[in-house]
Order: C-alpha cells, then structure tokens, then sequence
C-alpha cells in the first residue's frame, strides 16, 4: 500500500518533469532528461556552487589545524537551516492541506501510510536543500583533508542524519503550524507575519555569515574550546565527519529516537488536524447597503481576495512587496556609503554603481508574480468566467492589475528614497526612476504572458501553480537573469554610450516588450484562456 | 431560445457529440437525459460557450454563440454539475461578484438575494466562508446566482444533486415560474422521475448522438420515461 501512495506522491511532486499540461500528454524521454538537468544546474551550480565556495574558505582555515569537526559542525548547521527554511512553508501543506485527504481516508488505507508517504516528498524537498549546502562541504572535505573509508563512512552516516533532522524539523514547523491555524481567524496574515519573522532572522544571520566566517577562522582554537567545554555533544556531532564511529553510532541512535517521537505526534494528530474544520466563531449575515462595481472592479476585488486567502500566496508571490521598501530605507540610511564603496571598486565603469542599485530593484521587484500563477489558481474554478458575459481579456487585465497594484506602490517609495541619495544630474535620475517602474510593468506583462501560455489546471495543492511549477521559475528566474543581463551588458558595452544612453535604451526595449505581451494578452492570450 | 443544429464535439479520436439538433422555446423546460459518457456535459459546456466545438451552431435567444459570445452569456445562466465556486469568498461576497457582472441594480440584488436565500434556509450562512459549506449549500448558492440576474435560459447540469427534499422542491417550483414567465431551461438528470414529472420535452442521447426527442408524450406513449431509456439504452 505505501508504495501505492509513494509512487503517487511522487507523480504529484515530479509531474512537470514527465507530463506536458500544454500538450496534455507525457514528454519524452529527452524533455523529461532536459528538465531533470534544468533543475540539476540550477540545484548544483547555483545553490551548490555558492555553498563549494564557502566551503573551501572554511575547509582550508579549519581542517589543517585539526578542526575538522568544527568544519562540519558549522556546515551542518547551514545545512539544517536550509533544509528546513527550504521546505517549511511546504511541510504544512503538503502534510494536512492535500485535496485527497478526504479519498484516501475514506479508503482502507492504515492513516500511517498516508503519513509516510507525505513525509516522504516532504523528506526529498528538504533533503534537495539541504544536500545543496551539505554535499559540497562533504566532497570539499575529503578532497582538502585527503579521503579514508572511515571518513567515507562517518561522513555519509552524517549527511543522512542531517536530511533526517531536516524532516524532523519541518515536521515540528509544520505540526506547529497546523495547530496554531486551527485557531486563528486570519490564519494567511497570521501565517505570513510568522515566516516573515523567521525569513527576517534567516537573513539576518546568512549577512552576518562572512564575518561570522573570517571570525570562525581567525578565531578557531578559541571557540572550539569553548565548544567543547560547553557544549561537548556539538563537539562530538561535528567529529562524525572527521570519521569518529562511536560519535556516528550515538548520533544515529538519537536521531532513531527522535523520529520516532516525531512520529507519534504525528501519527496522534494527523486526523484530527486533517478533518478539522477549525474553530473559528461563525459569521452571522447582516444585511448592508451594496455598492455596484464594475466587472472588471469586481474581477481586481477577487483577485485579492484570493491573494490575500493564502499564506502560501502571498508568501511566495509578494515577499517583494515588503523587500522594496526596506530596500528603500536601507539605501536612505546608508546608501551614500554604499554608492561611494562601489564607485571605489568599479572606477574604470563610470556609472556602474547606480546600474546596480537599479538591478537591485528590478531583482526585488521580480519577487511579487502573482499574475504568474493566477490563471492556474483558478483551477476547478475556471468554469466561472468563462461562462460569465466578461471578455476574457477582461479577466486577465485584473490578473495583471493585482500584481500592478502589489508591485508599482513599494517600488515608487523605493525609487524616491534611492533618488533622494543620489547626487546624479536630473536626467541620470529620471532614467534611474523610470527603469524600475518600467520593468515592474515588464514583470507584470512577462508573468501574466506566461501564466496563460503555461498553465496547470489540474492541481490538487496549491502549491504547484504557486511555487513548483515551470512557469513560477520560469517567471523569477527569468526576470533574474535579465537583470544580470542589464547590469553586465553595461559593463560590456553600455559604459560607452554613457549612463542615461544605456537606461534609456533599456527603457525602450522594456517598453517594447511589455506592450509586445500585452498586445498578446489581449488578443492570442485571451483566446487561449478562454479555450482552457 | 436555445438552438442547437448539427453540433459535434470531438476529444482526439472520440466523438462526444455527435451531429446533435436540438431546439429549446421560450416557456420550455426541457431535459436532456443519457448515461454516464453519453456527451451530456459536453454538449451543454458547448452550449453555454465553455467548450469550443468542432462543428455545428448554437443560437441563444437570436444570437449566435461563436459570434456574439458575451451577448448570449448575458441570456443565460449556467450551473455546473459540481459547484466548485471560489472558496475563498463569503457567500454574500459570491453572490454580489456575480451581480456586479451581470450589473444587477443594488435594489433588485438584495431583494432577491434576500428572496432565494430565505427560501433555501442559507440567509444565516451567507457571511460564511464558502470553504465551510456542504454541497448542498454550495448548490444552493450556485442557484441563487444562477437567478440573480433574471436570465432568459438556464443551463444546468444535474442541478439535483446534493439538495436536499425541501430545497429540490423549491428549485423545481423556481423552474416552472421561470418558464412560465417566457424563460427557458435546458437540464440533465438521471432522475427520470423528476424528468417525467417536470420536463416539457425531453432529449435522450446515446454515444453523443440524439435517439429520440419531443414533447413528454411524445417520447414515453404510455410507458413510462425509465421504460423508454432503459430500451433504448438496450438497443
């Protein structure tokens, strides 16, 4: 039976990879080998190759002088906190929140393989991030300190114990968080303030993580004896890297415990949360007067109410409505110093220092997409507006209004605070205005185009068409990678034609394009969503 | 009111409907029976312009579907046979997205808001999250909605299921008014004892295709309506 739901957990979470939603039709073998390698490039390259690099610098300070186990003490603790940030917001979800819970518990099904098969894919999200910061210090490790089978051992004994804290951890979030949702009114604000608080502290520590690096280093015979006076049984964690077998053995056994302890709250509650409505106080209906709105008014008010009815919404599609302006102050408070620093270091690219703080803004900005996953969120709704007397070019302009509205308000307060610190002639200020205005509305064509010409209807959690699906990557990688496009471009050439030459050619082309997809929305892409 | 001529509809190398007429007047409540796959769904997601078709024509009220798409969804309303409605909204919240589309006065909507939702027994649950109601009440909302903007035709999709004795009784009293105001139905059941006591005229269709159609009388002589599908649905 767990194989069952295994395998159908798994088509859940790998299903863009081998089935083509546009196509309705499975991919072929090369589609599914180049989706596989898509995501291996950006696991490995991207994520892996900034924790390598990390890793060598505290591998070289660190294993040398005998701290090995520090080494792994601190990668671990990366690791951990990757993983479980990683799948966090996912756990809750994936474990209590499934549109099958009702089926497969009405079927002889034992509840405990319901639980294992959900724990499973919420095991494989976590162990993905954590194996991206992990791995790499492993191999780091081996290579600088030269390889033994015990090492080998230990060292693969540690990495499976992490992504199984990872799970552990997420579990706890999760569980947590089910138990608290099952009592608040305003669980989605309630939910996103909570993780924004733990994003805030994740931040908070992965800016200070440099210095806290060169302090580890300088600093690393001191605090190792610390630890080992203090907290001898971190000590002890970290030596399973360096090939310690009993320190391996121990760490198992409690890791063994631990899951099963885990594993009872689970098992206890699973239902209970599952089934429960909540205990939330009914409404009661009072009459009031009703304001008429148009359609198109009417259509914007759901696309909020939608937004703003989802942690996992507004998490994962808004977290820039809130970067920006802290962005804004951030560059208010320090941006002289900033802007003086990288004008030190790029002095052969004049110019170069306000093309970053402008690709600074437009990365933020590509952080609020909720016109990307918006026509799949209507799922088995979408039978509404198209048999409602709306033109469906209508519908997908509210889409694009919501994310307008979301995304122009941040980004104008964080324009005015950037310009208020520079000291750039009033046409460099213009341009350096307008380009982040100008690719707000670019995101907004870019992530309305792709939700209508990518969409998965068929869900059963919204956190496909939220957060897993090709085009959401598509979407914020995407408009990433422009932005490092318009900030190396300048260094290439774009230095040559001078400042506002180079943000005004950018201007044109971003407008270009937004009205190229517009123009699509409105006449292809209409009729596409109305054939959905 | 509603015209349906040589309408086919195919998915892949499957024909769901098959060259189907149909002709719905104004006073009639028509019902459209067949078994489960028999392209009942499909045809009526063709008529109320959800479904692209691969031939044929629909005309409501004088207009043409693939013409004047937006005018003959101002004519109609349509009720899906699962009432999957946005869950996120209050039922009120619902029910007024629907009237602000449709630009029902703000007079006439509450009057008739508070009209259906007084007959259904859901007037106290109307500021509930939608996420919190039964099928049946979700039902229920999907029919007051369906009747807030007075449209000339209603469309609905085994508009029985999950409502209780009390409301289906109403809905079917709702449906002879409305005809008999000069409006139209178009339904499917395979409640064919509701069909034979309530419909005008009755469709039965097969593999996509029309078997047989006409007035109660004509279709079911002296047997009765079970009697007549069950035969067909033998040949």
């Amino acid at each position: 039976m767990l194989k069952v739901l295994v395998k159908k957990q798994l088509a859940e979470v790998f299903k863009k990879y081998f089935y083509d939603a546009k196509k309705n039709k499975m991919r072929s073998r090369w589609a599914i080998a180049a989706w596989f390698l898509f995501f291996f490039v950006i696991m490995a390259g991207l994520i892996g190759g900034t924790f390598a690099f990390m890793s060598v610098k505290l591998c070289k300070g660190l294993a040398p002088i005998g701290m090995g186990w520090l080494y792994f003490l601190l990668m671990s603790g990366i690791a951990i906190v990757l993983g479980a940030f990683g799948s966090i917001f996912n756990t809750y979800s994936s474990l209590y929140l499934s549109k099958d819970n009702d089926l497969l518990l009405s079927m002889p099904i034992p509840v405990s393989s319901i639980i294992a098969s959900r724990l499973i894919s919420v095991y494989l999200l976590g162990t993905m991030y954590a194996s991206a910061a992990f791995l790499p210090a492993l191999i780091v490790y081996w290579v600088t300190a030269g390889i033994t089978a015990a090492r080998m051992i230990c060292g693969i004994v540690l990495y499976l114990i992490i992504t199984i804290i990872v799970l552990l951890l997420s579990c706890l979030l999760g569980w947590i968080v089910a138990k608290i949702s099952l009592k608040l009114k305003n669980k989605s604000f309630i939910t996103v303030l909570a993780s924004l608080a733990f994003i805030g502290a994740y931040y908070f520590f992965y800016f200070k993580a440099n210095n806290m690096v060169k302090d580890m280093i300088v600093n690393a015979v001191l605090y190792g004896e610390k630890i080992k006076g203090t907290a001898y049984w971190l000590y002890r964690f970290g030596r399973i890297g360096e090939g310690d077998f009993p320190a391996a053995a121990i760490f198992s056994a409690v890791t063994a415990l631990l899951c099963a302890a885990v594993w009872m709250i689970l098992s206890r509650s699973f239902l209970d949360i599952t089934t429960s409505e909540g205990k939330t106080e009914k409404v009661r209906y009072v009459e009031k007067t009703v304001k008429e709105r148009s359609a198109f008014e009417s259509f914007l008010r759901k696309e909020f109410g939608r937004f703003t009815s989802s942690a996992n919404y507004m998490l994962n599609c808004g977290l820039g409505i809130l970067l920006m302006p802290a962005f804004g102050v951030l560059i208010l408070i320090n941006g002289k110093a900033i802007l003086a620093v990288l004008n030190e270091i790029f002095t052969m690219r004049e110019g170069f220092a306000e093309i970053l703080v402008c690709t600074a803004l437009c990365a933020l900005v590509s952080m609020i997409n909720p016109s990307a996953s918006s026509v799949s969120l209507e799922g088995k709704n979408l039978w509404i507006p198209q048999s409602l007397p709306i033109h469906p070019k209508t519908v997908l302009r509210a889409k694009a209004a919501l994310q307008l509205i979301l995304s122009v308000p941040p980004m104008l307060f964080a324009v005015i605070c950037v310009t208020a610190v520079m000291q750039n002639p009033i046409a460099e200020k213009l341009m350096i205005c307008l380009i982040p205005l100008l690719y707000t509305v670019f995101c907004t064509a870019f992530g309305s185009y792709l939700g209508v010409k990518m969409p998965i209807i068929n869900w059963t959690n919204e956190t496909t068409p939220i957060k897993q699906s090709g085009f959401i990557a598509i979407a914020i990688f995407g408009s990433w990678a422009i932005t490092v496009l318009f900030a190396a471009f300048y260094l290439w050439f774009g230095y040559k034609i001078g400042i506002t030459g180079y943000l005004t050619l950018w201007a044109v082309l971003l407008a270009a394009f937004s009205l190229i997809l517009f123009r699509w929305l409105e006449t292809k892409g209409s009729r596409r969503f109305e054939e959905l | 009111m509603l015209k349906i001529e040589h309408l086919t509809k195919t998915y892949g190398e499957k024909k769901a409907v098959d060259d189907l007429s149909l002709h719905i007047h104004p006073g009639e409540i028509y019902g459209f029976i067949g078994h489960n796959g028999a392209g009942k769904s499909t045809t009526i997601k063709s008529a109320v312009g959800i479904l692209k078709f691969d031939a044929g024509t629909v005309t409501i009220n004088g207009k043409s579907l693939t013409e004047d798409p937006l005018g003959c969804k101002r004519d109609l309303a349509y009720i899906p046979d699962n009432p999957d409605l946005y869950d996120f909204m209050s039922g009120i919240k619902f029910l007024n997205f629907i009237a602000d589309v449709f630009a029902v006065p703000a007079a006439e909507r509450q009057e008739k808001i508070r009209k259906y939702a007084d007959l259904f027994e859901l007037t106290g649950d109307l500021a509930q999250p939608i996420s919190a109601y039964s099928h049946g009440m979700k039902q229920k909302l999907a029919v007051i909605a369906a009747w807030l903007h007075s449209p000339k035709l209603i469309v609905m999709d085994e508009p029985f299921v999950g409502l209780d004795p009390k409301a289906s009784h109403h809905l079917k009293e709702m449906m002879r008014e409305h005809c008999d105001s000069g409006g139209a139905i178009f339904f499917s059941t395979h409640v064919l004892e509701v069909a034979e006591k309530l419909c005008d005229k009755v469709a039965i269709v097969k593999q996509g295709k029309l078997v047989k159609t006409g007035t109660m009388d004509e279709v079911k002589g002296d047997d009765s309506l079970e009697e007549v599908f069950l035969e067909l649905e033998a040949e």
